[in-house]
Order: C-alpha cells, then sequence, then structure tokens
C-alpha cells in the first residue's frame, strides 16, 4: 500500500499542476507539487532511496512535458540526495524544517535547470521573469508545503505511508 | 583515496546522470514523434484532464442554472459563435485592407485569393505543470486528424503550434514559449520583417530584427508574413507596445502585447491545411 501510495502522489500532483493550480496561479506561477513531495520524501528516507524516488518523479514529469528528457530527473535526484544528506541532523516534529527544505530545494531546482537548460536549448530567451516565477513558486510551495508536511508527517509515523518493518 | 571508484553506487549515479544527459539532449530538438512511454504517459493524463475540463463546465452551468439557465446559455452560445466568426472576419477584414490599399497604391490590383483554412477545434484540457514552458494540452488528437507542426489559432490571433500528438491529445507550444519564434511583418507598413519571440511570459512577445530606419509605430498591428511554412500569413500576433533601440545601434525589438490573452484560453482553432503563399507571391495549395 505505502509504495502504491509513493507513486500515485507524483502522478496526482502533475495532474493537479496541469489543471486545477492553473486556475489558482499566482502572478501566473504554480506550486511544484513533485518536488515538495520529492523534498519530504528524502526528509524521511534518506539521500539514498530519495534519490532513487526523485530521479522516478522527475522522468515522470520529463515524460509528460516531452522536452528535455531527463532535466528534471537530473534535478529532483541531486536535490533529495542533498536533502536525505542534511536530514540526519534535523529534529523532523516541526513543520518549519520541511518548510526551509522545500524553499531551499525551490531555489536550488531553478539554478539546477537553467543551468542543465544552458547545456540544452536551442533558442531559450532569458530574462528577469524566470527569477520573477522562481519567487513566486517559492511563497507557492511554501504555502502547500505546509498542509502537506502535516499530513506526509502523520502518515509517516502512522499512517500509510509508515514502513511496514517499524509497526 | 579513489576508494569511491570501488562502490557500486558511484557507478549506478554516474551511469544513470550520462544516460539522462544523452536523453536531455536527444529530447531537446524538435521532435515529430513521441516515444511510446510518453504517449502512454500522456494518455493516461488526458481522460482525467479532459474529466477536469467537463467538470468546471458542469460547475459553472450550475452557477447559471439558478437563473435561466437555458434561455441564457443559448444566448450566450449564440453570441459566442457570432462573435467568433466576427473577430475571425474583422482580422480577415483588416488584413483585406491593408491588402487592397497595397495594391492600389501599386495601381496593379490583382484577385487575391482568401486563405482557406481547414479547422479543427479544440478544447484546451491542460497546462504546462511547471513554469518553465508556456505549452497547453488540447483534447483532440492523432485520432481526430492532428499531427505535428499544424498552427493553432483562435478568433483573436495566433496561439502557438502543435509539437506532439498523442492518441486522443495534442500538445502545443504557445507563441509566448522562450524556444518559440514566429516570421513576421507589420500590418499597416508591411516595410518590417521581423521575428517574433516568446519570453515565457504570457503578457509579452518580442519582435527582434527590425532595421533602425523602421518607421515602426506603438500600436501597430503585428502579423505573421507566412515566409515560414509553418504559419499561413496573416494571422494576428499582437500590437507593438514599445520600440527599443538595441546595444549595437543596427537594429530596433520591439515590445509586442500578444492578441491572444493566453491565460483564459479554453477553446482554440487547429489549422489542418492551409494555402502556403509560393516564391512569386501567388498562393498556391
Amino acid at each position: 500500500m505505502r509504495y502504491f501510495i509513493l507513486a500515485l502522489l507524483p502522478f496526482l500532483a502533475l495532474f493537479l499542476q496541469s489543471t486545477i493550480f492553473r486556475t489558482f496561479s499566482i502572478h501566473g506561477a504554480i506550486p511544484d507539487m513533485v518536488l515538495v513531495l520529492v523534498v519530504f520524501y528524502a526528509l524521511f528516507n534518506g539521500a539514498r532511496k530519495g534519490m532513487v524516488y526523485g530521479v522516478i518523479c522527475g522522468l515522470l514529469e520529463d515524460l509528460y512535458i516531452g522536452r528535455f528528457i531527463g532535466i528534471n530527473s537530473i534535478s529532483k535526484g541531486i536535490i533529495a540526495y542533498i536533502v536525505g544528506r542534511l536530514q540526519v541532523n534535523v529534529f523532523k516534529e516541526n513543520f518549519i524544517v520541511g518548510v526551509i527544505g522545500v524553499i531551499g530545494g525551490t531555489l536550488l531546482n531553478s539554478v539546477l535547470l537553467f543551468i542543465l537548460s544552458l547545456t540544452s536549448f536551442e533558442v531559450f530567451n532569458l530574462d528577469h521573469s524566470i527569477f520573477v516565477d522562481m519567487l513566486y513558486q517559492g511563497i507557492y510551495n511554501t504555502l502547500i508545503a505546509i498542509p502537506i508536511y502535516v499530513w506526509y508527517y502523520r502518515s509517516s509515523s502512522r499512517g500509510l505511508l509508515r514502513e511496514v518493518g517499524e509497526r | 583515496m579513489f576508494n569511491f571508484l570501488r562502490k557500486k553506487g558511484f557507478w549506478t549515479i554516474l551511469v544513470t546522470s550520462l544516460l539522462l544527459l544523452v536523453i536531455m539532449k536527444l529530447s531537446s530538438s524538435n521532435r515529430q514523434e513521441i516515444t511510446l512511454l510518453e504517449k502512454l504517459v500522456r494518455d493516461s493524463y488526458s481522460p482525467l484532464q479532459t474529466g477536469v475540463d467537463k467538470l468546471e463546465i458542469g460547475i459553472n452551468n450550475i452557477s447559471v442554472g439558478l437563473a435561466q439557465k437555458k434561455e441564457i446559455e443559448e444566448q450566450i452560445g449564440a453570441l459566442e459563435i457570432k462573435n467568433n466568426r466576427l473577430s475571425l472576419e474583422n482580422q480577415q477584414l483588416r488584413e483585406n485592407r491593408a491588402e487592397v490599399e497595397r495594391l492600389r497604391s501599386l495601381l496593379a490590383y490583382k484577385q487575391a485569393q482568401q486563405d482557406q483554412y481547414d479547422l479543427e477545434a479544440a478544447r484546451v484540457i491542460a497546462r504546462s505543470p511547471n513554469n518553465w514552458y508556456k505549452v497547453i494540452t488540447i483534447d483532440k488528437g492523432a485520432e481526430n486528424g492532428i499531427a505535428g507542426g499544424m498552427p493553432v489559432i483562435n478568433p483573436n490571433g495566433l496561439v502557438g503550434r502543435v509539437v506532439s500528438v498523442s492518441t486522443n491529445s495534442a500538445q502545443i507550444w504557445l507563441i509566448t514559449d522562450r524556444e518559440m519564434a514566429v516570421g513576421a511583418i507589420l500590418q499597416e507598413t508591411r516595410e518590417t520583417r521581423g521575428i517574433v519571440e516568446g519570453m515565457g511570459d504570457n503578457g509579452t512577445l518580442r519582435m527582434i530584427n527590425i532595421p533602425y530606419y523602421s518607421q515602426v509605430r506603438v500600436g501597430e498591428n503585428v502579423i505573421s508574413s507566412g515566409l515560414s511554412e509553418t504559419y499561413p500569413p496573416g494571422i494576428q500576433i499582437g500590437s507593438i507596445q514599445a520600440v527599443n533601440k538595441e546595444s549595437n545601434g543596427l537594429v530596433l525589438s520591439a515590445t509586442v502585447s500578444p492578441a491572444v490573452d493566453f491565460n483564459q484560453l479554453e477553446e482554440v482553432l487547429v489549422i489542418k491545411k492551409f494555402r502556403k503563399i509560393e516564391a512569386n507571391g501567388n498562393k498556391g495549395a
């Protein structure tokens, strides 16, 4: 059941990002729920598992978008690895940890996408709008991160996402 | 020192990263065909997205239904059709007027053939799931005769181009996408040929390669030039908002306000066939 939920979550996140969240965008920016999920998974499961989950979730996003397949996979894999390495020394009961992880993840994701884009894009107009989008996405991600973190924490400790061996 | 080279995890990460970078490079150029895996992912999403779209329509209908639903619906439907038809006619007439003036001034009037489009109406069921790309997904795909490269319009003007198609959905890159460029011309003066490119922002386009001596004015209409194989000529792209001098001093660029409201885009028309301009200026099939 745990794995089914973990597989369903990025699928659902992409679905919401491409439909409902577009109606409720902030200055045209929408949240990156897939990134939020990857950050939380890495926080609770460590660097190795987090990186695998990040790569898989990113790949799903890439396949849906169909452009520069692998770009989100690499960036989300790297973010999950870094979050997973840093999570050992933090107190996960506090939702601020999740929020900081998401803000850091959003900034890093934008930087990584930008760097990776430079290696591939043939025509790519860069201007300040990318950074404006990044700012609004950061705010949006933070807003949705709080309720998702509360649910994720509960679910990981005593709900559907609890590891079987810990029962 | 190099103990990490013996670790299986290191090699797994390295091979995966290299593989992904190669795939990324291969999928960066415009592809006519998408892979089976991509088709599978998109086809699994499109029924759900169509469902949400219908749900949204349903919710709107319920709210309207409280007050003389049927009558208002009929009126709105008729007015929308009329409005769309008039907008298209208006766009065509503006283009025709400019054309007539041009031909009169040359004293060599020649009967111009109307562009004939084979159109397919489609609903927008989803948008880009991230902020980097300006992409929409429509509810018509290969089953409805949609193919990659087809131009997409709405009654207000040019929307974009079909980039990839799955069985029952198609992905369209909007002209506001950072990778999009359209050959354009100023409708009134016809003197300036330039390129309109997307800035990744739904409210702004940029026209580049305008010669420094151009008499480009704020408010002037920008239309597709039709010189490329992709877009038919005379489709409204937007209007000039501001003119800027480039640092090299040889060319100007202009900020263009798009004719289409990309944030409110619900229905589009895919041009399945259109007459293309021949090199001698005549239009042929």
